[in-house]
């Protein structure tokens, strides 16, 4: 298992250039679970997510690990705690699978150590769980989007971290590859206990998968907790600006959002949304 | 005055002036042509920094009058304009065809890449064909900079049928160019034979463009800036752009000659320095205000 | 059924392994035996020996001027200029993820050419002046360039396009330089157009000899942390590289050689653009081929040189002959990047 860790962010305000995107957020990411940040389009869930793993400067407050303020970590000690799969990686040319998820080592070799047994066997455990290891010696170029999310889910696997953040991981991919790059994930966080924080963009799946839920909206922490507890229609009116009524997810015990629109509506009124003629 | 109505007479002043005028008049020529090529190459390509020196084609003539000077003893204005044209011919089909290849078609980056690119090998062509003639280098190296002052009532004269030619190419195609700035399928709705149009307005673009290039030298960037200038005082009606960046690259071509005159004295700055100078900032700052995904 | 990977992982980057040493041996071999045909060929052709014995400090007759103080000086130019054009190339090519990035056509070479113009058309300047001149130049270029394409947001098709506008204007001053510089014969001016080993002088390459020495080990140090930065801004960080710094490291220690470079040779066409994909080609992607690039860039530059002194009636400078050594490939690479849609 794991170490557990305390990952914090402290009133952190960030932002690009001059415009600022998050407010004064302050989140406790919960050691070895599954965290999931949602939000609308623009709401900042990215901005924070990448804030949190040091790739943008926040404009006041200040993220800690175990209670050290992350830029004052040495980057390379930093990166064999905290790994982060960004939403598009840059594919060098004609580079092999285990050649890019070897990648992932880089932040546990010093100048002079080359390759060690502990390297190559981080390496090939990184591509079994992600179910990769038949492409090992495949042209990158020659694989499908979901297969490609695998490899790069690899090498942030093979950086073994303790916590992993992944940036939107199943944006592009068929509904077949979300759920089995989410299964993945969860494999990994029963069977090592990796502290998993995530940026996802289907609410449903969001609910089902995480055990931990921060809602965003416009750059503010709105609600945190189980899904259960933070999806709720007011909740999605709020950030989505959507009517909608919350059930309880058939296949699992979590909740599932069922948007309303203005039509295709039962002739019964629902409680939660008035029905606007 | 003297000078311009009685040829008798022959002082010193009265040479001067002569020569000035001839000067004026072939600089105004250059660059209305200039800028109308210019015109036309950026409405063809839908692009808003395609100039013949950017996409190399100024290199390709070059390249074709070093190799008459070299090899076929060519010194007449005349033979040079011929071989100019070609040269320029060949070298836009070139890059145009690999700045298209792909998807997205022929986006500034990849024509300017392909035109820098393409400019660079035949420069290395030009210097291999000069090196072991020191009096082809010697003649050359005015040319390449670029200069009116060559300028003589035969060239003048040489220019003019495709100075014409080459402007009522502009002025037929303007309408339908127009209508192909909305994009190849708008104008194939509104009955535009597109491919004829593009084919033509080419043609014309570089007819002028290596008829200027045989005579003054690669003079750069007048295209781009007669064409930029004029989108901002006039709005973007094709109809209005070629005439007035005939006008307008006339106009900067002979400021650029003058200032090149005045800065340079007692010698003289090329022109083709001045509109590098003046040129390549336009170009920086239309990139840098362009936003990226247009590129 | 973990264990089978573990192997197979190891076998196939052993192997690579195995290739990249090969590959750079074979390299360094070429090298080395262009450098001796350099020292041995010329008017007279020596053997090795009397050429040996001229390196050990030996007089010997005709052999010790002609190759002591004519050819040696040349051969060390090609080899220190190659070297820095083929590994700044490639770090420059490597770092914006673009084989057409690199200083020919961007400016740079074209920011020191013209500075070392300047010092010897106008201020008649001595070497020293000239080397720190064209280094002064190249930074500058390319700090302005950074700073024009930063803008809102930074895109490496910005600074293409805004480099080669710079270019443009940096060769209007070369041209014009070279114009008002009568006095100069023609063929030293035409080095500033294609570059050329004629002429140098061992005074001449001490700053160049000097700058790669102290530079080379540095970049090869930063060779891990560049290929991180291959995988994009984002995931180099995470994986703990500090980007910024290890790319003002890279910029300014491969503009510093290739600045160099370019005031004691001039600007050689094309090898700095040649060298690295062909040393990508050679070795294989996922390693860190800086100095194998290196080697291709002194291999590229002695060879041509040879061709140009040798292979015609007329000798050509060794700008020329890489230049249309180059221009095939160039087109082909244009052509696929374009296919590809990688612009």
């Amino acid at each position: 298992m794991k170490p557990t860790h305390t990952f914090q962010a402290e009133s952190i305000t960030a932002g690009y250039d001059k415009k600022t995107i998050l407010h004064d957020i302050s989140i406790a990411i919960p050691s070895n679970k599954i965290s999931i940040i949602i939000g609308a389009n623009g709401c900042g869930k990215s901005t924070l997510l990448k804030t949190m793993a040091r790739l943008i400067k926040p404009t006041s407050g200040q993220i800690s690990l175990d209670g050290k303020p992350i830029h004052k970590i040495p980057p390379k000690h930093l990166a064999r705690v905290l790994g982060l799969l960004p939403q598009s990686p840059i594919v060098p040319e004609g580079i092999t699978v285990a050649d890019l998820v070897g990648r992932g080592r880089f932040p546990h070799h010093t100048f002079m150590k080359g390759w060690s047994k502990k390297d190559y066997e981080a390496v090939a455990e990184a591509m079994d769980i992600m179910n990769i290891t038949e492409f090992a010696d495949r042209n990158i170029d020659e694989l499908s989007g979901g297969q490609r999310q695998r490899v790069w889910i690899a090498m942030a696997l093979a950086q073994q971290t303790d916590i992993l953040f992944l940036d939107e991981p199943t944006t592009y991919l068929d509904i077949t590859y979300q759920v089995e790059i989410l299964d993945m994930l969860t494999d990994l966080n029963r069977k090592y206990g990796t502290t998993i924080v995530m940026v996802l963009h289907d609410i449903n799946l969001s609910a089902r998968y995480a055990d931990h839920i921060f809602a965003l909206n416009k750059g503010k922490l709105v609600a945190e907790g189980t899904p259960s507890e933070v999806i709720t229609s007011s909740l999605i009116k709020d950030i989505f600006n959507l009517n909608c009524k919350v059930i309880e997810d058939p296949v699992s015990d979590s909740p599932s959002v069922v948007p309303i629109g203005r039509h295709h509506n039962k002739s019964i009124s629902i409680s939660e949304n008035p029905v606007i003629v | 005055m003297d000078g311009l109505f009685h040829p008798e007479v022959l002082t010193h002043e009265a040479n001067v002036v002569r020569q000035r005028i001839v000067r004026t008049i072939f600089c105004l020529m250059c660059g209305a042509a200039l800028g109308v090529s210019g015109a036309l190459m950026q409405s063809v390509t839908r692009n808003p920094i395609a100039d013949p020196s950017i996409l190399g084609v100024n290199t390709g003539a070059s390249l074709f009058v070093v190799c008459g000077i070299a090899f076929f003893n060519i010194s007449s204005a005349n033979e040079y304009i011929w071989l100019a044209i070609a040269g320029a011919i060949l070298t836009s089909i070139f890059v145009f065809g690999i700045g298209s290849m792909g998807s997205g078609g022929a986006t500034p980056l990849k024509l300017v890449l392909a035109g820098a690119a393409t400019s660079a090998i035949l420069s290395s062509l030009v210097v291999a064909v000069m090196i072991p003639r020191s009096n082809v280098m010697d003649q050359f190296r005015f040319w390449q900079v670029g200069s009116v002052g060559s300028g003589n009532w035969d060239s003048i004269a040489t220019f003019v049928p495709f100075l014409i030619i080459g402007l009522l190419i502009a002025v037929f195609t303007g309408p339908g160019l127009n209508a192909l700035a909305l994009g190849d399928e708008v104008a194939k709705g509104l009955g535009v034979r597109t491919g004829t149009i593009r084919l033509v307005a080419a043609l014309g673009a570089v007819l002028l463009c290596g008829a200027a290039t045989a005579l003054a030298g690669p003079i750069g960037f007048i295209g781009l800036l007669a064409t930029h200038v004029i989108r901002l005082l006039i709005g973007p009606d094709l109809r209005y752009i070629i005439p007035m960046s005939a006008l307008t690259g006339a106009i900067i071509l002979t400021v650029s000659d003058v200032l090149g005159r005045l800065l340079g004295s007692p010698g003289e700055l090329e022109v083709g320095i001045v509109t590098a100078f003046v040129g390549a900032p336009i170009l920086i700052l239309i990139t840098m205000k362009a936003k990226m995904r247009a590129l | 059924m973990i264990n089978d990977t573990i192997l197979s992982i190891m076998d196939s980057r052993q192997k690579r392994q195995r290739r990249f040493i090969i590959v750079t041996s074979v390299l360094a071999l070429i090298s080395l035996a262009l450098c001796c045909s350099m020292l041995m060929l010329g008017n007279t052709i020596y053997p090795v020996a009397d050429v040996f014995r001229v390196l050990m400090g030996e007089e010997v007759k005709g052999a010790s001027f002609a190759v002591g103080t004519i050819r040696l000086p040349r051969m060390l130019a090609g080899v220190f200029a190659g070297f820095a054009f083929g590994a700044g190339g490639y770090i420059f090519q490597t770092m914006l993820r673009n084989p057409l990035a690199n200083p020919n056509v961007i400016g740079i070479t074209a920011g020191s050419s013209a500075a070392a113009v300047f010092c010897i058309i106008v201020l008649q300047a001595g070497t020293t002046v000239i080397s720190i001149a064209s280094v002064i130049g190249g930074l500058a270029t390319v700090l302005v360039i950074y700073g024009l394409s930063k803008g809102s947001s930074f895109s490496i098709g910005r600074l293409i396009l805004i480099g080669i506008g710079i270019q443009a204007m940096l060769t209007a001053v070369i041209n014009y330089l070279l114009l008002i510089g009568q006095e100069n014969d023609l063929p030293a001016a035409m080095r500033w157009l294609s570059g050329s080993l004629n002429g140098a002088k061992m005074e001449t390459l001490l700053p160049l000899v000097v700058i790669v020495l102290i530079f080379t080990p540095i970049l090869l140090f930063f060779g891990k942390r560049l290929e991180m930065l291959e995988l994009g801004e984002q995931a180099a960080t995470s994986l703990g590289v500090d980007t910024n710094k290890t790319r003002l490291i890279l910029i300014v220690s491969s503009v510093l050689m290739i600045a160099l470079a370019t005031a004691t040779t001039g600007p050689i066409a094309f090898v700095a653009f040649l060298s690295g994909p062909i040393a990508k080609r050679l070795v294989g992607v996922g390693y860190s081929n800086i100095l194998p690039a290196g080697l291709v860039g002194i291999s590229l530059v002695l060879a041509s040189d040879l061709i140009g002194q040798f292979a015609f009636v007329a000798r050509y400078p060794v700008g020329v002959i890489t230049g249309i050594l180059g221009a095939p490939y160039l087109i082909y690479l244009l052509i696929r990047i374009n296919r590809k849609g990688d612009l």
